[in-house]
This record gives structure tokens, C-alpha cells and sequence, in this order.
């Protein structure tokens, strides 16, 4: 994947044990994050990240559709995630395939809570148009453009953006209809509802490289990583989901000690996010 | 395949009496019952059994409540043509449900990522450097879907895998348990698990005390993880010690 020489292997583990990594940056230091929001005028909400050279797109897709049996009072939600050839030859054809399963758990596992629904960034509740009849169902789609390490905290911070400058239709339910028929829905195409994406967490990635870990790891960092934890972490400091990648075991004293540096190191990364969100989408309304 | 008669299914439920700190899950709810009649931090009782396919380099059996499972592992065998030259080896892994496994048929396709959260829970404990240019395969076939799939299938694994004589540092056990409201349940079934309000997975080496895999759900405060991960980690090292009893009878059994 990464072609490395030993002495390039040698400085990238030696600046990572004392605290200065090859671009200069500190361990919990993150590269500068680009927003850009409305990028895709066909979807309902877009936007794209740029971390160093690390170049994602996040769309978010409404249509009207039905809510299942089990859950009448919430609408339904799918996080797919897609790598470009583009990005690199590997993922052509079937190559990326495992790559865009595992990043797609990975944040529907962060972003959509239990199976109950509880604990989700997105409120599902929020969707239901007609309890049991009619809800909006949203597709959530992320696309790795360009890829140099860190891709999953890329996606989840793009499909934040892309939530924050989406607006879902407002629907007016006709009122005659009886209660076993589909109602008849009109949609608005004037008026548009906002996200709440303040409980929308963000993932920290922290990748272990000898016996430090560090933050937003280039591909030459993540080459030479031992095993890497992704945390997600909500604005109130409760942890959303974790997944773990790479095969080295790591002691739970270990784990404990990530899940907090991720905590200290998420506040700082939620606001300096929601500040590119609100310049990005101040930027996109003045043209 | 039952159980002989002589050994009884061992269970591995944790225990959490040493700690002085008040536990934030209780152990039991007054208006609440599991659906197996379970106490919340009761496990099912393991069930393991070795060589379980004939043909396989090793094979195992796992049977944890209605849960079945069989693993077989083939290999070290050469690494296919294609594949490039690799100076420690490869190692394949598969999960497949069978079409009667669930409820509603042919829905264990949803499981996807079952696939490389398996390899990704061995991985960490097989010594691949032992076996140069060469694939090991781990096959893992759900029989019947009776809730926390994974864990089984891993903790099943391994067990194939140490059948197989694969160099290993240690069984990898793992366990699950599920959020529901305030409870916390360990090792759930279908039913819990399509109701639970947040899970957590974890797969470790129990005498390394090495956590190989970790997944979380829903939301978490740090003391609930804290308490999480204890649970799991007890239920592990009791696990790990069933697992290993079951390889001492194999062993015994072949040299009489």
C-alpha cells in the first residue's frame, strides 16, 4: 500500500515518541479541516471536507416513504459509504468493497444508536410525517475522493456538515382520509424544515504507533500503526460508539486512557467544526 | 449433536462482588424478567465441543443456549496465485448464516461486517509469522441465530483454530452485553438484542489480559463503560477457562 524504507519508517516512529510528527504537528494536533457546504445541488444537503489531502463528500438524499410495522413512530435511515477509484487503484471493482462495509458500520454504528434507536445523533422521531403512514427516509451517502489516512473521522465530520445544510421539504397532509388509506401528501417546495445536529457526534481516531497515539494519522502514519480505536463523542462528553481496527491487542487500562483523550481531544474538534459549518454556510449564501 | 452425559454445559457468568463502589447496573430488576428466566448477569451455558468436521485441519462446535455454531478452519495452505508474495501469512475468515438460521429466512445476509469483525478479533492472537506465503481459512457457519452471534462465533473460532494447531498466544474469548434502559445484560438473546438501547462487544485473550476487538453502541457514560468492560472481562477469563477445559478433554481423550 505505503512503500516505506526502513529509515522512513525509523522518523516517522521517532518523531511520534517525541511529540513532532513528520509535517510538524504535535500528537493531538489535527490537520487545518476545510468545510464546504451545497456542493450537490440534486440532494437535499452536501457538503465536503478537506483534511491535508484526505477529500470526502457527504450527501444527504430525503424521499417520502413508509415507516416499517416495528417502528411506526420513526423514519428510516442508511449510512452507505462509497470508495472511489479515484481515490486509489485498489478500490476499483470489488478492491474497496471491504474498506466501504467496514467505514459504513463503523458510522452507522456512531451515528444511529442501538437498535431501540436510543442514543442516535439523529433524532429518527424527527423524520415521522404521518405516525405509522408516512415518514421521510434518508440516505446518507459518503464518498472517499481522495484518501490519505483518517478517513472515517473525514466522513463523519462531512456528514455533520451535510445534515446542517440540509432542509427536508415541509409536507402538508391532506385531512380527509380515512384511517386504514395512505394519505395524500403535498409537498412544499418553498418551505424547508432544518436539522437539530447539535447531538450529531463527532469520531476521534486515535492511532497507536509504538506507544503513543496520536490523532488524524496520514496513510504513511497509519501504515505504521499497531491498532487504532475510533471514538465517537457527543457535545455532552458521552461516548456514541467505538470501533476498534487493526489486529494488535491493547490492555483495557490502554482503552480507558484513549476513551478519555478522546473526550478532551472531541471538544476542541466540535467547536472548530461548527465554526467551518456556520463560516461554510455563510460563505454559500452570500453567492 | 448433544451433550455427552457426563458433562454438564459449564456456564462463565461474571462475578462483581470485590468492588466497594456501588455497581450502576443492578443485577436484578423487581418488574422485569429476562426471557429465559436469566439473573442480568447470568450467562447461558457454553457448550463446546473439537472436531467437529472431519475434513478440516480443525474444527469446532459452540452451543450457547438455542446459539449453534460450527467453525471449521483449513490450511496452512498455499496463498491463491494471484496474491502476492507475504513474509507472514494470511488469514482468511468468513461468517455465513445458514437460510433457516432466522426468524424470517435468509436474513443472516444483513451481516456483512461479521466477516472482517471475525478477522479482525483473531488476527491479534494468531502468530502469522509462523506460517510464511501461506493462508489459513476460517469458515464459520450459523446454524441457528439465537442472539449475541459474534461473540460465539468468535470464541468458537479460536477454538477451531487451536484444534488446527494453529501457533496462537492465547484463546480469544468474547463477550457481549446489551444496554436496556438502566439494566445492563450480559450475553443477550434475539429478543434483547432487538430491543437494547445501546451493546457492547468485547473479545479478549484472557491470560494476556489483551483486548483483541471492542465495539460499542448507542450512548455511554465512563463509568458505565467502566463497568461494561469489567463485566466483560470477567465473563472472558471464565469463558477462556470452559474454552480451555474443552481442548484438555479433546487431548485426553485422543492419547486413551
Amino acid at each position: 500500500m505505503v512503500g516505506l524504507s526502513v529509515g522512513e519508517k525509523h522518523f516517522i516512529q521517532g518523531g511520534i515518541a517525541q511529540d513532532l510528527r513528520s509535517d510538524g504537528r504535535k500528537r493531538l494536533t489535527y490537520r487545518p479541516i476545510y468545510v464546504e457546504t451545497g456542493v450537490i445541488p440534486q440532494a437535499h444537503g452536501s457538503a465536503r471536507v478537506r483534511l491535508g489531502a484526505t477529500d470526502v463528500i457527504a450527501s444527504v438524499k430525503a424521499e417520502l416513504g413508509k415507516p416499517s410495522a416495528l417502528q411506526p413512530d420513526k423514519g428510516k435511515i442508511a449510512i452507505y459509504v462509497d470508495c472511489s477509484p479515484t481515490a486509489a487503484p485498489m478500490f476499483e471493482g470489488r478492491g474497496g468493497e471491504e474498506l466501504s462495509t467496514e467505514l459504513s458500520v463503523a458510522l452507522q454504528r456512531c451515528l444511529l444508536g442501538g437498535k431501540s434507536g436510543a442514543g442516535a445523533g439523529i433524532d429518527p422521531t424527527s423524520l415521522v410525517v404521518v405516525e405509522g403512514k408516512v415518514c421521510w427516509d434518508l440516505y446518507i451517502d459518503g464518498l472517499v475522493i481522495s484518501s490519505d489516512g483518517n478517513l472515517l473521522d473525514a466522513l463523519a465530520a462531512a456528514i455533520k456538515a451535510a445534515l446542517s445544510n440540509t432542509g427536508i421539504p415541509k409536507v402538508d397532509v391532506a385531512a380527509e382520509t380515512t384511517s386504514d388509506e395512505q394519505p395524500e401528501v403535498n409537498i412544499s417546495d418553498e418551505e424547508f424544515l432544518q436539522f437539530d445536529t447539535s447531538g450529531i457526534p463527532v469520531i476521534v481516531t486515535l492511532t497507536k504507533v509504538g506507544r503513543h497515539y496520536i490523532v488524524d494519522a496520514t496513510s504513511e502514519e497509519e501504515s505504521q500503526m499497531s491498532s487504532a480505536v475510533s471514538i465517537s463523542v457527543n457535545r455532552k462528553g458521552h461516548i456514541c460508539g467505538l470501533t476498534k481496527r487493526g489486529g494488535v491487542g491493547l490492555d483495557p487500562s490502554i482503552i480507558l486512557d484513549m476513551i478519555s483523550v478522546a473526550k478532551h481531544v472531541s471538544e476542541q474538534l466540535i467547536n472548530k467544526l461548527d465554526s467551518e459549518i456556520a463560516a461554510a454556510e455563510a460563505s454559500e449564501e452570500e453567492s | 449433536m448433544a451433550a455427552k452425559p457426563g458433562s454438564a454445559p459449564v456456564t462463565y457468568s461474571p462475578n462483581l462482588g470485590q468492588k466497594t463502589r456501588p455497581p450502576i447496573f443492578k443485577d436484578n430488576d423487581l418488574d422485569w424478567v429476562r426471557p429465559d428466566g436469566r439473573g442480568f448477569h447470568q450467562c447461558r451455558p457454553a457448550f463446546f465441543r473439537t472436531g467437529a468436521v472431519n475434513s478440516a485441519s480443525g474444527s469446532a462446535y459452540a452451543e450457547l443456549g438455542s446459539t449453534k455454531v460450527i467453525v471449521s478452519v483449513f490450511g496452512p495452505r498455499e496463498s491463491k496465485k494471484a496474491m502476492m508474495y507475504s513474509d507472514t501469512g494470511r488469514l482468511n475468515c468468513n461468517v455465513s448464516y445458514t437460510t433457516f438460521a432466522t426468524p424470517v429466512r435468509g436474513q443472516g445476509s444483513d451481516h456483512k461486517e461479521f466477516s472482517s469483525m471475525l478477522h479482525k478479533a483473531l488476527e491479534g492472537a494468531i502468530m502469522l509469522e509462523t506460517f510464511p506465503k501461506t493462508t489459513v481459512d476460517v469458515f464459520a457457519l450459523v446454524l441457528e441465530s439465537g442472539g449475541s452471534d459474534l461473540p460465539v462465533v468468535i470464541s468458537c473460532a479460536s477454538l477451531a483454530l487451536a484444534d488446527a494447531g494453529i501457533m496462537m498466544y492465547d484463546l480469544v474469548a468474547a463477550v457481549s452485553v446489551s444496554c436496556l434502559g438502566k439494566n445492563l445484560v450480559i450475553d443477550p438473546v434475539l429478543e434483547e438484542e432487538s430491543y437494547q438501547d445501546g451493546s457492547l462487544m468485547l473479545t479478549c485473550m484472557p491470560s494476556r489480559y489483551e483486548v483483541t476487538q471492542l465495539t460499542f453502541t448507542g450512548e455511554w457514560s465512563t463509568p458505565e463503560i467502566n463497568e461494561a468492560m469489567q463485566l466483560c472481562l470477567d465473563a472472558c477469563n471464565k469463558l477462556g477457562k470452559v474454552m480451555r477445559t474443552c481442548l484438555k478433554e479433546a487431548a485426553s481423550a485422543s492419547q486413551e
